[in-house]
């Protein structure tokens, strides 16, 4: 569907993409997710057609588009501040991209009516200025106006990220529905990697202008290919080398002494495992916990290396700080790099 | 970049019209003046060094200039805030009384000052009868010259500031309120900053100004305190001298040029548009301490009055015989509708008002229309080419108005062919070119700033829906800075409506404007009357102008000042 | 809602005023150069006081379409140079002599003998060539109020005024250089000391004699006139025209006494001229032989106060015009050295002399 072909950008001395190889296939749920300026919105707005490459090319629907002007790419965008038109009513807005087209006013009408209903926005506040409406409200405006014209692509660029985070993640859930509903394919473009992991089918993780990984959400989490990946997605443990090399000689013969090697929380059992066969057994002393409600973080000192862990709170007493506690850790799900 | 057909046009216009009617008659003016016989005449340069006076007319105009600069901002920036920030009672009022430098200025306003601060003004007089011993003359030199360009030159300001002050976010204002930020930090902090590129384009407007002071150091500034624009106008019309007043005005023009550069670079370097969302509409701000807000209303209204009196002593002078204004008695019986009967007396006395509004509305709506295209292409593709037709486009800053009518007089009385071949000298044509040609850079410093504070992604979110670059402009960009284009077109209109310095050698002598006739009607040995037929023209002048103001812009800043009481906060 | 009213009848006013115009721009056409026919257009600088009302409406009687524009001298004499390759006016009277000096050296007027040339002193003109014809002629004068200044104080000769300190700050000089009277005055003061080794043909003394004039001068007050400032004390004495003495006594109830110096005062003549190129020759011909006629000159002269050049139009000039006229001897000028030089003496003395 889209394919980013050995893309370069650059503006005068920065590169902002040294080379850039990505498929999304169709109607996929696709996020570039990364920190701040490692060239996601690049690449999102060099999709759009608003970045001219300064080599490579864009690929939709099989046919070069690096050319191509962007009201010609069939794509939709929602921008982080929305970029809604003050000037315009809400109905105006939405019905912009419709009036560029010369659409007859009965069918703009009906168009606009159709996708304020799927995005959930009453005729009440169609009538309304732009910024007489809650954050919430013109987010979906500046959605409605994306998709009323039907583009085979959405692209939405941090849509979520001025939003308090209770709205944040009810939105999510509308986002990805509405997606789901209209099998659309879609760039969304993100820092968060709750947001990445919840709403995506697959992910792209960037660094400095270049892609360290893509998969599914669950590769991305279970088998970061890069310890940058797998710091920046979700919470982990670093161990240290003298831990790693305890592991070892506790029986984790496979792990290398001298590599980078990391945990995820929840792989930390206070438990026994039921077959106990693949887990090596550490000691340590809670120094911490935090409880959040369905689970609960310890921290523990581990001879010296703090070591978090997260446990579901099955209603038994928890442990308290200054007790003993043992670790149960698998070698295999340690990873290292 | 000229691959839309707009940008191409736009250029192809620019470059047409900068070739034409910029490069080509001041080319042709400078050469004839610089290069008399073919060869480089340093002439200009070694006389005006050698003359005392010009170096110190020069040195007291940059003086003013600079002086200007601080002082402008001051009062400027004091007027848009207890207008349109704080909340101070009576604010339209206030607003009305500081607005009175829109509809009037020259000569005028010079004497309307003079006639009560001045060596026989009434506030001198009254004052004198308490104190007999107190300097007559204490109103005259620099300080009465800053004093009242200050307070005449606030014009800007008033319209640009506070329609940028309008579009400051007000979550910002109220996220650092809730931070505990005090009412000065957030203005020195949140407000002041977020209104940089307009303070700095109204900047360069005041320097400008300054420099160009003519009319109140000649009533005002005493044998202490005169500016080079007298001179600069004495010497453009002495064919002998006009290199002196070309290369003064350079002088001035690139001084100029120089602070718009300095500028330029400031504008680019920061960020100044809000990124929220949609900007929360501002609410005005109490001033929480008791005192403070008291000093700021006696002193918003002290103002208002010092505003307010010159025009209402204009009005009320148009009415009175010229001889008891002079002698600076005025009685009941001085009271005459004589002045009036003069002027309408005079046959024909409605055509020159007719010719002049044609001539200002089609220049004024020229100019912004084309600046607007051109603005935003500037805007939007920063280049060297682009870059280097922005400055041509400042030309007319450089050369006084009555050395680009001559330029254009001399250049034009043949057939050119950058014209199709007409000859457009004697023609209505070339009063009307005359009159774009000097509006060009006021109009297009301000619109560039009001398009600087236009988000881009609203152009990306337009272009992306399908809208082509005409379509952007018309329907998403144009109706953002309308406020202030419409502002820009008042100003020029009122600004032209009384011109003189072009029309002297332009206007079709069928057609005469506003400003000749003014001249004429106060001209003549005879004619002791020529004070109070001013003050006539003026009230009459003054009423055009406000219509004017009204029409373009108090209507629809009115609307929306309507607007924002009609909204409440809807935002949870 | 409203910014639509606001843009439709911006657009309607704009549209409006597009059609306006073009229709202006119709009969430009007309007027334009290079057509013998429509109106006559008059350039002058002595249209104000209704005289150019005047003039128009006599002419209409005598069978000739005219229009009048007016300007100030210096403009004008500007605007005709400047207009020179493709000129818009046919004729123009008024200027001093001076000034039409510079049009003839800018050939910008052309010869012509009018029908009226042996009723003038030729001498008042462009003896030379004829290139243009006198019509009025009056006097730069200082003038003082009799009611508030003691005949014992009045100086005899302008110099006076700036010799010692008695008279500082206490007589108007006009800074205004670009304007006519000013630059009579300039010429006036330097004349006496023409010298071709001195700087710009004036010897030190005479420029010992502008710094004086202005250094002890108050400036002119632009927007006050010199009667005002004499009937409140400001000054005593400053230079106007002859011409308006008359009206100014009626108005401030001064009675005006005139310094007579020995050498005399300053004439200028007002002049008239084809301007060159003009495609309506014959017609402005035609204006100039019955606008100098002794009789429309005369009755000019008794309606506006002139002093007419015409000797036969004289008799019907106000008696107290030719009173005063004829009790102020004429100052000799060299006309053609300050025409040649009065560009550069204005500039030397704007550099340097002035306040």
């Amino acid at each position: 569907m889209i394919r980013f072909d050995h893309i370069e950008v650059r503006f005068g001395e920065h590169t902002a993409i040294p080379e850039l190889n990505l498929e999304v296939k169709q109607g996929e749920f696709f996020t570039l997710l990364g920190p701040s300026g490692c060239g996601k919105t690049t690449a999102l707005r060099t999709l759009a057609g608003f970045i001219e490459p300064t080599k490579g090319e864009i690929y939709i629907d099989g046919q070069a588009a690096t050319k191509r002007p962007s009201e010609k790419r069939s794509v939709g965008m929602v921008f982080q501040n929305y970029a809604l038109f003050p000037s315009m009513s809400v109905w105006e807005n939405i019905a912009f991209g419709l009036k560029v087209r010369k659409t007859k006013k009965m069918q703009t009408g009906a168009l606009v009516a159709e996708i304020a209903g799927q995005v959930e926005l009453t005729s009440e506040q169609l009538g309304k200025n732009v910024s007489e409406l809650s954050g919430g409200q013109q987010q979906r405006v500046a959605i409605a106006r994306a998709l009323v014209l039907k583009p085979r692509i959405l692209l939405l660029d941090e849509p979520l990220s001025n939003l308090d985070a209770k709205l944040r993640v009810q939105l999510r859930a509308q986002l990805k529905n509405l997606q789901r509903e209209l099998g659309i394919t879609t760039v969304y473009v993100t820092h968060d990697q709750e947001e990445a992991l919840t709403m995506s089918d697959r992910i792209a993780v960037f660094n400095h202008g270049v892609v360290e990984q893509v998969g599914t959400p669950e590769e991305i989490y279970n088998h970061s290919s890069t310890e940058f990946v797998c710091t920046f997605v979700g919470a982990i443990n670093k161990l240290s080398d003298e831990l790693v090399q305890r592991l070892q000689r506790g029986g984790g013969t496979a792990l290398h002494p001298n590599k980078a090697s990391y945990l995820r929380l929840e792989k930390v059992s206070l438990q026994p495992p039921a077959n106990a066969g693949g887990s090596i057994r550490l000691e340590g002393i809670v120094a911490e916990r935090s409880y959040h409600g369905a689970h609960s973080t310890y921290t523990i000192d581990c001879s010296g290396s703090m070591i978090r862990a997260l446990v579901p709170e099955s209603g038994a007493a928890p442990l308290t700080p200054g007790s003993r506690a043992e670790l149960h850790i698998a070698p295999s799900s340690i990873l290292q790099y | 970049m000229l691959r839309s057909p707009l940008v191409l046009v736009v250029a192809l216009v620019t470059v047409w019209f900068i070739a034409t009617f910029l490069i080509f008659p001041s080319a042709t003016l400078l050469i004839g003046t610089f290069f008399p016989d073919g060869q480089l005449s340093f002439r200009a340069f070694e006389k005006l060094t050698s003359s005392e006076r010009a170096m110190n007319s020069l040195w007291h105009s940059f003086l003013l200039a600079g002086t200007l600069a601080v002082t402008v901002n001051v009062v400027g920036i004091f007027i848009v805030l207890v207008t349109d920030y704080f909340a101070i009672r009576g604010a339209r009022i206030l607003w009305l009384g500081y607005a009175t430098t829109l509809i009037y200025g020259g000569i005028v306003l010079a004497a309307g000052y003079n006639f009560i601060y001045g060596r026989y003004g009434f506030v001198t007089n009254a004052v004198g009868n308490w104190f007999p011993d107190i300097d007559r003359d204490w109103f005259s030199g620099y300080f009465a010259v800053v004093v009242v360009m200050t307070l005449a030159t606030t014009t800007n300001h008033m319209l640009f500031l506070g329609s940028s002050l309008a579009k400051i976010d007000y979550q910002t204002i109220e996220a650092a309120r809730n931070m505990g930020a005090g009412t000065v930090r957030i203005l020195w902090r949140i407000v002041l900053p977020a209104l940089r590129p307009m303070i700095f384009a109204v900047t360069v407007l005041t320097f400008l100004t300054g420099l160009g002071a003519l009319t109140a150091p000649i009533v005002l500034g005493g044998t202490d305190f005169q500016t080079i624009a007298p001179m600069i106008l004495t010497f453009s019309k002495s064919s002998s001298s006009q290199d002196l007043a070309a290369l003064l005005a350079i002088i001035l023009g690139l001084a100029t040029i120089v602070l718009l550069a300095m500028m330029n670079r400031a504008e680019k370097s920061g960020v100044y548009f809000s990124v929220a969302k949609v900007a929360t509409p501002l609410q005005k701000q109490k001033i929480p301490n008791r005192v403070t807000n008291g000093v700021v209303h006696v002193l918003a209204y002290a103002l208002f009055v010092v505003y307010a009196t010159p025009v209402l002593l204009i009005v009320l002078f148009s009415f009175v015989d010229s001889t008891a204004i002079l002698r600076g008695m005025i009685t009941w019986d001085a009271l005459t509708f004589e002045n009036y009967a003069t002027v309408f007396g005079t046959p024909s006395v409605l055509r020159p008002f007719v010719v002049s509004v044609i001539y200002s509305a089609l220049a004024s709506a020229i100019v912004v229309v084309g600046m607007l295209f051109v603005a935003r292409v500037l805007q939007k593709y920063r280049n060297p080419v682009t870059g280097l037709l922005e400055y041509l486009l400042h030309i007319p800053w450089i050369l006084p108005t009555i050395l680009i009518a001559l330029a254009l007089v001399m250049t034009f009385d043949r057939p050119q062919a950058l014209v199709g071949g007409q000859v457009l000298t004697g023609t209505t044509s070339l009063l009307l070119v005359a009159y774009i040609v000097v509006k060009i850079p006021f109009t297009l410093r301000l619109l560039k700033a009001a398009f600087a504070s236009v988000p881009e992604s609203l152009e990306d979110a337009a272009r992306i829906l399908g809208a082509g670059s005409m379509f952007t402009l018309r329907k998403v960009l144009f109706p953002l800075v309308i406020p202030t284009a419409a502002a820009i077109t008042a100003l020029n209109f009122n600004s032209l409506l009384d011109d003189y310095d072009a029309a002297v050698f332009l206007y079709h002598p069928l057609f005469q404007p506003l400003g000749i006739a003014i001249k004429a009607s106060t001209e003549g040995e005879n004619n002791l009357d020529s004070m109070s037929i001013t003050f006539v023209y003026t009230v009459l002048l003054m009423i055009i102008m406000s219509l004017a103001m009204y029409l373009v812009y108090g209507r629809s800043g009115a609307a929306s000042r309507r607007a924002r009481r009609r909204k409440p906060r809807l935002i949870p | 809602m409203h910014k639509r009213t606001v843009t439709a009848s911006s657009i309607a006013f704009v549209l409006l005023s597009t059609v306006a115009l073009t229709s202006c721009s119709a009969a430009t056409d007309i007027a334009a150069s290079g057509d013998a026919s429509g109106t006559l257009i008059v350039y002058t600088n002595s249209n104000s006081d209704g005289r150019g009302e005047w003039i128009t409406e006599q002419a209409a009687a005598a069978g000739l379409d005219i229009e009048i524009v007016g300007l100030g001298g210096a403009d004008l004499a500007n605007r005709i140079v400047a207009e020179k390759n493709n000129p818009v006016g046919d004729v123009v009277f008024g200027l001093n002599n001076m000034f039409f000096e510079t049009l003839k050296a800018e050939d910008a007027v052309s010869a012509y003998t009018p029908a009226w040339s042996d009723e003038v002193d030729s001498t008042a003109g462009d003896t030379e060539d004829g290139a243009f014809w006198p019509l009025v002629e009056q006097a730069i004068v200082m003038v003082y109020d009799t009611n508030t200044v003691n005949a014992a104080d009045v100086p005899t000769e302008i110099a006076d005024l700036w010799d010692g300190d008695q008279h500082t700050g206490n007589y108007e000089v006009n800074t205004a250089l670009g304007q006519a009277t000013p630059q009579l005055m300039l010429a006036s003061l330097l004349a006496p000391y023409a010298d071709e080794d001195g700087d710009l043909g004036i010897s030190d003394e005479g420029w010992d004699q502008v710094q004086g004039y202005f250094g002890h001068g108050s400036p002119a007050v632009e927007g006050t006139d010199l009667y005002a400032r004499l009937i409140r004390g400001e000054v005593d004495f400053g230079v106007i025209p002859s011409s308006g003495i008359t009206s100014r006594d009626a108005e401030y109830g001064t009675v005006t006494g005139v310094i007579s110096p020995q050498d005399g005062v300053p004439y200028v003549t007002e002049q008239i001229a084809v301007i060159h190129g003009t495609p309506r020759q014959d017609r402005a011909e035609e204006f100039i032989d019955w606008f100098g006629s002794s009789d429309v000159q005369g009755q000019f002269a008794a309606k506006f106060a002139a002093y007419p050049v015409n000797e036969k139009a004289r008799v019907q000039a106000l008696p107290a015009v030719v009173e005063l006229i004829e009790s102020l001897p004429k100052q000799d000028i060299d006309w053609a050295l300050t025409r040649e030089h009065i560009g550069e003496w204005i500039e030397k003395t704007e550099l340097g002399y002035l306040p």
